[in-house]
């Protein structure tokens, strides 16, 4: 609808969408751009920023135009999830963990450096759903994470030294 | 690494069964280009890194803990995925029908300006795909809508 930052957009749906907008600002510093509500003040769609990108949020919902989809919260699913979100930060990692602890988000995993070069944390919202967030602190080779991690790497990546 | 920083700020993860053959189908169905892939060498992906337009999703697989496939879930989703593009809409739709999607929605121009169609993946992880045809204010968007928009 409003001009797209990036190309893909996910869509987070939750089971009181307005209440997650009001959180989702408070808590990780979203911005909500554009708020459609129908004639019962029902959340009809929305769209939140951050920095480069858009972030959609939805109530529950099913119908034909979904076929067998159905899309639900993590609240109504005992808390599974079939999708979590990266975000990726230039700066300020762990003062971000701390406004997101103070609004009430649970810290599933505290700030840690990475063997990849990252430093993270993730939390999940009152629903449920995870977030996980990133900064690079360091660059580290192809070569030296899979070493370290015992992991295979494929990439079309060329390491820039 | 230092190429990470060139992705947006924002990627959704998927999590799917077989993240092998998720990885091709979604590169054949909806043209992803898959620039990295983390192995943990027993037939799982841990990290991956697929790009379209300027936008990226991560494909990891198989789910453990409290992730879980919708193909093993009902149907149920958490999340969407949903992609904008610059043109070749209608093209999009039928390239990725030719692949195996399921259409839900065929392209239709909706009242708000933006031609858009949806579908499910091979494991029902839905997606729609839009792309803007006309420019419309707010206000015309309220008149053609029916919703009221704060924006």
């Amino acid at each position: 609808m409003s001009a797209s930052k990036s190309a893909i957009t996910p869509v987070v749906f939750y089971r009181d969408p307005i209440a997650a907008l009001h959180w989702l600002e408070a808590a990780f510093g979203f911005e909500t751009e554009v708020l459609l509500t129908d004639a019962e003040g029902k959340l009809a769609h929305a769209e939140m920023t951050f920095r480069d990108c858009n972030i959609g949020i939805g109530g529950e919902w099913e119908g034909p135009q979904l076929g067998g989809a159905r899309m639900r919260s993590p609240a109504s699913l005992d808390g599974a999830g079939t999708q979590f979100m990266r975000l990726n930060l230039a700066e300020g990692l762990d003062a971000h963990c701390e406004r997101a602890r103070a609004a009430g988000a649970v810290i599933t995993e505290e700030p840690q450096d990475q063997f990849y070069g990252a430093r993270t944390y993730r939390a999940r919202d009152p629903e449920g759903h995870v977030w996980t967030f990133s900064q690079d602190v360091r660059v580290v080779s192809g070569e030296e994470m899979a070493a370290v991690s015992g992991l295979t790497i494929e990439t079309s990546l060329r390491k820039e030294d | 690494m230092s190429e990470r920083a060139r992705l947006p700020t924002i990627g959704p993860l998927l999590w799917y069964r077989d993240p092998r053959a998720a990885i091709a189908w979604l590169e054949t169905a909806f043209g992803f280009e898959t620039r990295l892939i983390v192995d943990d060498g027993a037939g799982g992906v841990i990290h991956s890194e697929l790009t379209l337009g300027d936008g990226y999703i991560m494909v990891v697989g198989p789910p453990d803990g409290r992730s879980v496939s919708p193909a093993a879930f009902g149907g149920r989703s958490t999340q969407s995925v949903h992609v904008q593009l610059d043109d070749g809409l209608d093209a999009r739709c039928e390239r990725a029908r030719s692949a195996g999607a399921a259409i839900e929605r065929e392209p239709e121009t909706q009242p708000y300006g933006d031609r858009v169609f949806t579908c499910r993946d091979l494991e029902d992880h839905p997606w729609s795909f839009g792309q803007t045809v006309q420019a419309l204010s707010v206000e015309e968007m309220e008149a053609a809508t029916g919703h009221k928009i704060e924006a």
